[in-house]
């Protein structure tokens, strides 16, 4: 029981770990290219909610510091300064990823890792 | 195949049963209330530390700046990786565009959109924004702008030549700045310590060496973003 209480007082936790495992799952089990690099983004997504959350302090405002100096509590920068060279990585990752598939789908005619694998072990 | 399955059914259980009990152990919400002492460094000190109000761009650009460079690299090795794959595709003929309607429209809100992404980049170090965010807005224009009107006046407005240059240039920019700090005595990527003036906390021109890197990121996300779209559509449909 002290697991489900202490996921239900870490409701971000518990989101993301579901977000994890629904991209864990699309890229195991569909074998559609296209699909899998869908998957690793909603997995990527879970990590950068789990890592930003980590920083979120309740009542806490973004942390720009205001002109006139008022005391307000700031929210963690740290891990939002992380999670944002994350979803830089991120985007990287996903471009080249889908121009690679671009350039399967033109040797192959097709975008199917199944069908692919049949190819090329005909092939051999 | 049915192997595979129960394969990966088993997989996720256990994986699922491990990260829900370690991330129950963490304190919860209620409990945080960030004192550790890097945390509280950067709050009470930031500003004073680097003269940007943005705490998250006082972080990226002074205190993890040599970080932020090697993610520009990446960003750079994957605009190069996808360029070169795409290097030899011929450009494709038929793209004119959409209809009167949506050119004209696109018209009236093109430079409004340049407008806010120069507006996010530039006001990176004071308010929400940076060069990252504001470099994807600003590559945004150049996509609507090769949906819109084709990739044939896109490529007249824009030659992939100058916008591969653009990127060079801007992380040489980068370097320059990173640079600055070793000349004057201090050390790689130092910021107000090297002698980049301060400012007055708020204005534009403040907060030392942090606004002319977030330039030169957004000009390079930019210019990299739109080489990503561009060498990924022009080639020919099968």
């Amino acid at each position: 029981m002290n697991i489900i209480s202490g996921l239900i007082q870490n409701y971000f936790y518990f989101a993301s770990i579901v977000i994890f495992l629904i991209g864990t799952h699309v890229m195991l089990t569909h074998s559609n290219l296209i699909k899998k690099i869908m998957g690793m983004n909603i997995m990527e997504t879970g990590i950068f909610l789990f890592v930003v959350s980590i920083g979120y302090i309740r009542g806490g405002s973004a942390p720009i510091v205001p002109i006139d100096g008022r005391g307000v509590r700031f929210i963690n920068p740290l891990p939002s300064a992380l999670i944002l060279t994350g979803i830089v990585v991120g985007v990287s990752l996903t471009a080249f990823a889908l121009s690679l598939v671009i350039e399967l789908y033109k040797y192959y005619g097709t975008t199917d890792s199944d069908e692919i694998m049949e190819m090329r072990r005909r092939e051999r | 195949m049915k192997l595979h399955r129960i394969g990966v059914a088993i997989l996720i259980v256990i994986l699922s049963v491990t990260l829900a009990g370690a991330l129950a152990e963490l304190p919860s919400v209620e409990q945080r209330t960030s004192t550790s002492q890097l945390t509280r460094r950067v709050i009470d000190g930031g500003l004073q530390d680097t003269g940007a109000l943005n705490l998250v761009s006082a972080v990226l650009f002074d205190y993890r700046a040599f970080d932020t460079l090697g993610e520009a690299t990446v960003i750079f090795a994957a605009v190069a990786g996808v360029v070169m794959l795409f290097y030899q595709a011929p450009l494709h003929p038929s793209s004119i565009g959409l209809s009167m309607l949506a050119k004209r429209s696109l018209d009236s809100i093109g430079p409004f959109v340049f407008l806010a992404g120069m507006y996010v980049v530039l006001y990176g170090h004071i308010s929400p924004g940076g060069g990252f965010q504001g470099g994807v807005i600003l590559a945004t224009l150049t996509i609507l702008i090769s949906i819109v009107y084709g990739l044939e006046t896109e490529r007249r407005l824009l030659d992939p030549t100058f916008k591969t240059t653009l990127e060079s240039s801007a992380a040489l920019l980068f370097m320059v700045i990173a640079f600055g700090g070793i000349l004057t005595g201090e050390y790689f990527l130092s910021n107000l310590s090297a002698g980049f003036p301060r400012g007055e906390a708020g204005s534009l021109l403040s907060a030392g060496s942090l606004a002319p890197l977030n330039a030169a990121i957004g000009l390079k996300v930019g210019a990299g973003l739109a080489l990503i779209f561009y060498s990924m559509v022009k080639r020919e449909p099968e």
